[in-house]
């Protein structure tokens, strides 16, 4: 069934589609309107849930946690604060092995206050242990939301789909979507390996002495990397299905690029448009999308990148001095490869500023006049006269 | 003659971790004889956590869930709408929570289930400090007592938060204090509150003799002191507005409780008159607040 | 869940997160603990203030049950009185009643009469011993000592023959104590128990004159109880007048109900329980007495109740002073002239010493005196056996004399004490006697450790008045010499038991069980067990115990 639909209501309907029991929230722009939409549908029995409104995200994510340990399955969503508020209870999460999924729209830290696309919020989340999914549109909103369901409760880990404030949030697309009947024949219902039940009563969560609680991180670690392969699988399997599969991450022309652009989000959606452009003109021009942050698909990211001459990746968030979080990982991705391919790090788009085919023409000028990058971190935009990269 | 006609089941074992005298213990023992098995703990950052023993194990014998210290509330009204779409309703679900969890870090949760009336028992089991964290002061410690964050000459200047009227005044459906000297009467309360739909508060008085500087073996008595003298009253409330308050005991003076306890020992005779006056206070509007509810009704 | 330590020797066996299983009884947190508490029932402190021993608590318990006649069967284990003792006794049993730290004693005598009663109601016989021993025991003077060594040896077996001087047996419980304090009638049934079990009662029978030394030299042993005979005299000028008379004596007439004129007007000498018996008999002839007592009331030896109920009766009292010399008229006694006293220096008894007061003297107008100082005994026939010092037979505290074949007890050992001593030295004698004829050690019964007061946690005890006695009219009555306490009803003696902590004994309170806070204490039919292997030492069951049972050992960790 085709329906125009901003993301945030994609991510609604991919919450009913996918048989959801417990959703607990607490309103954030530029989240609403998916809690709203699900209070509706809650309200009407169209979607068989309990709605818990609690008083803080803290709260939301502690119900969850709650309801996913009852053993059944559970949703919520947030964004930027209301993520950070939410930070200690996504590493009770993990460490409680709780497959919840949790939507966040991806929104600037305050102060100051701004509520525009920025990717800090979840990338703050990146050692939580919390799967993370960034989403490019909002087809694939509705779509990763089954799919990260199905890939959480298979690995007993959080999950987290990403989408950005308003370009997808609040954008309308024409999303097919389905209802809970359809979902099941790609997401069963969830059969949790332990949860509270008093014929069978069991402690969740005891204190843990050096001597296990070492293990039981191990173990963790083995189920990201585990999640790596059940993700491929899960998107497969979608595909299959309903037609529509994304990967781990997305090759956009690579064929016999020399410079290949790493994106995330819907940076990428503008960024096709201006490869294309670039392609005609001839330049060996690749684009990789990275969908899947966590667990970080290392094998992928190396088998594209280290076919490039140049990488260049643009972060739509900072980690102060460091530079670009996605550059990192991929800087780190590439070492212990034996090739070396020189990594351009570009900052754009932090608070919601758009990030239009002129920022991406401008970072690839900047790339292709040098070999090597100049500087560790390009801040693209900056309103600084001496700042301005263009037309060196 | 047995004194205390209460449930045989045994749902706590023997081997916890819990200090010697430890009231908190017996107020788990007592609440989950009146529970029973169907009963689910969700238990924040606590001395419980420690009491109930490393993984993997555990002194309680019905699912326990342990969470983060700020959502016991929260958390359990997750586990209760869980198994509520699990099909099972018949299973209580139990916050258990001391005084921080209660009174400082788990306020707000604590208040927004009360607001949205989820169908949990929230049980705060009181020892009027953070004690796991070796006795520091809480908004629970009550006026003149030495913490290590209130030590000597600036032990704490202000009275206790009172809990009890500010769940009252969320007009929850039933709300108690209970004392573990009267087990008899705290396993009535938590069946009551079992019975009761939406949610409920049950604030237990739990001496620590290791916080409050008191002999092991005086447990009992300092909680049944603490209500003789009136500091800590027995009280049922419905509704926020029906009070039923427990007049019937001995009383005691408030100094019998207070030269028990070495986190009084510095109290002058001024601030020993100001605690008395307070409880003099404070029960002549508890009396007040019953005559103005009138009888409790028939289907509270 | 079980409930033994799980180990991981591989990650592969833990689960997926820290999801317990298993219990903590694995972990013997006993280990912890440096002091140890254990079950250690106690004596009551009523038993243990009752000379007698009487297992009070025990036959509470029982009577509470309404198991009366077991209860009463109890007392009888050391006491063949229960009827008479819970009429006369002092009850020293409610001084040591711990309920007195909480509200007021329980009124034990009330409840000892109540079941002695009820055995005679109820024709209660003590049983027969099942074979009887060759020994024959022989027991000098009827009153309450002999009469109790005579019925324990008769318990054990023994053939026992008492011999009473005067025509019936019963000692002082027969012509000291008035009938409106102990009726005839209750005493006959108290002794006929005793004549019941065997025991031949030989009255009229003077030693020395109707048996002598060498008869009883005969008998395998002899126990002697004769008490204490002859009242003292005042020493002062004219005692001899008509009107003057000894306590004792007046008694025995009242007693027998031989007639007595006492005139008008009396006066009683003395401040103690003879002294209110002559003062209260006196009374009951119609007279106005007056009791002269050199102390005050505070003093005097007499038990309270007897001098508050003759005070109630209308009986006056003069203390602080004390008759110097009796005003005659031809012969008779017209008045009295006594000095003032003061109190000096306390003497040997740590009661204060009266000590006249110089040049202060009246006279008080008087029909009669009455002379109740006190009595001596009469023990010349036994010089010649074994060793007496001031007229008293020398014993050791078993009632063994310097005579391996004679033992003695009661007021002619102890000087003048009470019915409830001679009843303890009584029984004591017996069992010394049973042991030493069977050729055995005597072994004496080791007691228990008393409970003491800040044992009990009264905290689980409400408060309960004491229950009233009912009172016949009393001295102004129509029947004056009616019994003047009347006994409490069953629904009154019920209520009054209820009082009782049982101090020092289990009723299966659960205390220790429900407060546990390490689930240490089991209960299974009615008895607690402590498992050390989690016990920590708190000692909240300690000192929760109502009834101080439990008591403590430093394991010196």
């Amino acid at each position: 069934m085709q329906k125009v639909l901003e993301g945030n209501h994609a991510i609604s309907w991919g919450a009913k589609a996918s048989d959801v029991k417990v959703i607990a929230a607490y309103p954030i722009t530029p989240q609403t309107q998916i809690v709203e939409l699900l209070s509706e549908m809650c309200t009407s029995g169209e979607l068989d849930a309990k709605f818990i409104k609690v008083e803080s995200e803290h709260s939301a994510m502690a119900a969850v946690i709650g309801s996913a340990a009852a053993g059944v399955r559970s949703f919520t969503a947030t964004s930027s604060h209301g993520l950070l508020l939410m930070h200690e209870m996504l590493h009770w999460a993990v460490g409680a092995r709780l497959p919840i999924v949790l939507a966040n729209v991806n929104r600037a830290v305050g102060p100051p206050w701004n509520i525009w696309t920025d990717q800090n919020d979840s990338l703050s989340q990146r050692d939580t242990g919390l799967l993370q999914i960034y989403c490019e549109s909002n087809q694939e909103v509705f779509d990763t939301t089954l799919q990260a369901f199905k890939v959480a409760e298979t690995v007993s880990l959080p999950a987290m789909l990403v989408l950005d404030a308003f370009f997808l949030s609040h954008t309308s697309e024409i999303v097919d979507v389905f209802g809970a009947e359809t979902g099941k024949k790609y997401l069963p219902p969830f059969k949790p390996v332990d949860f509270l039940d008093p014929d069978n009563p069991k402690a969740f969560g005891n204190l843990t002495g050096p001597d296990y609680y070492y293990e039981l991180r191990h173990k963790i670690h083995k189920d990201h990397l585990r999640a790596i392969d059940v993700a491929r699988r899960a998107d497969a399997e979608f595909g299959k299905i309903f037609g529509r599969s994304y990967g781990l991450v997305e090759e956009y022309r690579t064929e016999g690029a020399e410079t290949i652009l790493v994106t995330s989000g819907t940076i990428t959606s503008t960024a096709r448009v201006v490869i294309d452009e670039r392609r005609e003109r001839g330049e060996k021009l690749g684009l990789l999308k990275i969908r899947l942050f966590r667990p970080f698909p290392l094998e992928d990211v190396r088998r594209v990148l280290t076919r490039a001459r140049k990488v260049l990746v643009i972060d739509r968030n900072i980690g102060f001095s460091i530079g670009g979080i996605f550059a990192q990982e991929i800087r780190s991705a590439l070492w212990n490869t034996r090739v070396h391919v020189p990594l351009f790090s570009f900052i754009a788009g932090i608070g919601g500023r758009d990030v239009t085919p002129g920022v991406l023409n401008e970072i690839l000028d900047i790339a292709s006049a040098v070999e090597y990058p100049e500087q560790e971190t390009y801040w693209i935009g900056v309103k600084d006269e001496e700042l301005s990269y263009t037309g060196r | 003659m047995r004194n205390f006609p209460i449930p045989e089941d045994e749902l706590m074992t023997s081997g916890h971790l819990a200090c010697q005298g430890c009231g908190a213990t017996q107020a788990m023992r007592f609440a989950l004889k009146a529970l029973g098995k169907q009963t689910v703990i969700v238990m924040p950052a606590c001395c419980w956590s420690v009491i109930d023993g490393p993984f993997p194990h555990s002194a309680v014998q019905v699912p326990v869930f342990h969470t983060a210290f700020e959502t016991a509330a929260s958390c359990a009204a997750g586990v209760k709408a869980g198994l509520d779409m699990r099909g099972d309703h018949e299973t209580a679900v139990l916050a258990w929570a001391g005084d921080g969890g209660t009174f400082d870090i788990g306020f707000q949760a604590l208040s927004g289930a009360a607001e949205r009336n989820d169908d949990i028992i929230f049980a705060c089991y009181d020892n009027e400090a953070y004690m796991n964290t070796g006795v520091q002061r809480s908004s629970a410690t009550p006026f003149g007592a030495w913490t290590t964050t209130t030590p000597h000459p600036h032990t704490k200047s202000h009275p206790k938060k009172s809990m009890f009227e500010i769940l009252a005044a969320h007009r929850i459906p039933y709300l108690a204090t209970a004392s573990v000297a009267y087990p008899n009467d705290l396993v009535d309360k938590f069946r009551r509150a079992r019975g009761i739909r939406g949610m409920k508060f049950i604030h237990i008085i739990a001496p620590c003799p290791a916080g409050w500087k008191s002999a092991p073996e005086k447990t009992v008595e300092l909680a049944r002191l603490a209500v003789q003298s009136r500091l800590f009253p027995l009280v049922e409330v419905w509704q926020g507005k029906y009070y039923l308050v427990k007049k019937d005991l001995p009383y005691k003076p408030v100094t019998d409780y207070l030269s028990q306890q070495g986190r009084f020992a510095a109290l002058s005779e001024a601030d020993i008159g100001r605690i008395q006056a307070d409880i003099e206070e404070r029960w002549e509007e508890l009396l007040r607040k019953e005559q103005l509810g009138g009888p409790v009704p028939g289907n509270a | 869940m079980s409930s033994k330590k799980r180990d991981f020797r591989d990650e592969s066996e833990m689960p997926l997160s820290a999801v317990a299983a298993d219990d903590m009884r694995w972990n013997k947190t006993g280990s912890w603990r440096n002091i140890k508490p254990f079950y250690d029932p106690k004596t009551s402190p009523c038993i243990a203030s009752c000379p007698a021993g009487e297992n009070i608590q025990g036959y509470i318990e029982l009577a509470r049950e309404q198991r009366y006649e077991e209860a009463a069967r109890l007392i009888w284990q050391n006491n063949p009185f229960p009827a008479i003792c819970g009429r006369v006794c002092y009850h020293p049993c409610m001084d040591g009643c711990a309920r007195g730290s909480l509200d007021r004693s329980v009124f034990i005598p009330a409840i000892e009469r109540y079941l002695g009663d009820y055995a005679i109601e109820h024709g209660l016989r003590e049983k027969r011993p099942e074979k009887t021993l060759d020994d024959k025991v022989a027991v000098i003077g009827g009153g309450p000592a002999g009469l109790s060594c005579a019925f324990f040896l008769a318990k054990k077996g023994f053939r026992v023959t008492v011999f009473e001087a005067k025509p019936l047996m019963g000692g002082v419980l027969r012509y000291g104590i008035p009938e409106y304090r102990l009726p005839k009638t209750v005493l006959d049934a108290e002794l006929k128990r005793i004549e019941d079990l065997g025991v031949e009662f030989r009255p009229d029978s003077i030693v020395g004159k109707d048996v002598t030394l060498e008869e009883l030299g005969q008998y395998s042993a002899y126990f002697v109880g004769i008490g204490l005979q002859t009242s003292r005299r005042l020493g002062i000028e004219n005692e001899n007048s008509k009107g003057v008379m000894a306590g004792l004596e007046f008694l025995e007439k009242i007693n027998t109900g031989e007639p007595v004129e006492v005139g008008k007007c009396v006066v009683v000498v003395g401040g103690g329980n003879t002294a209110m018996d002559v003062a209260r008999s006196s009374l009951r002839q119609g007279a106005h007495v007056t009791v002269v007592y050199r102390r005050t009331r505070d003093e005097m030896p007499a038990i309270e109740d007897e001098v508050h109920e003759a005070n109630e009766e209308g009986v006056h009292f003069r203390f602080l002073s004390t008759p110097v010399g009796v005003i005659a008229k031809n012969g008779r006694i017209t008045e009295i002239r006594c000095q003032e006293m003061e109190l000096g220096e306390p003497d040997e008894s740590g009661r204060r010493r009266p000590v006249p007061k110089e040049g202060a003297y009246f006279n008080m107008p008087a029909d009669s005196l009455l002379v109740a100082i006190g009595e001596k005994p009469e023990s010349k026939m036994f010089e010649a056996v074994c060793s007496i010092s001031s007229g008293l037979i020398v014993t050791d505290e078993y009632g063994r004399t310097s005579n391996r074949k004679i033992f003695a007890g009661g007021d002619v050992v102890s000087g003048a004490s009470t019915v409830v001593n001679a009843v303890a030295r009584g029984r004591g004698a017996a069992e010394v006697i049973a042991a030493e004829l069977s050729g055995k050690q005597f072994d004496p019964k080791k007691t228990k450790k008393v409970v003491a007061i800040a044992d009990l946690n009264t905290a689980y005890f409400l408060q309960k008045d004491r229950a009233q006695m009912p009172r016949s009219d009393g001295a102004r009555g129509r029947r004056p010499f009616a019994e003047v306490n009347m006994g409490l009803t069953c629904e009154q003696v019920q209520e009054e038991m209820s009082r009782c902590f049982s101090c020092g004994v289990c009723d299966g309170c659960d205390n220790c069980y429900v407060f546990c806070p390490d689930v240490a204490i089991s209960r299974h039919d009615g008895t607690y067990t402590i498992d050390y292997d989690y016990c920590k030492g708190c000692l909240i069951c300690v000192q929760e115990c109502p009834r101080g049972i439990l008591s403590t050992e430093s394991e010196g960790k």
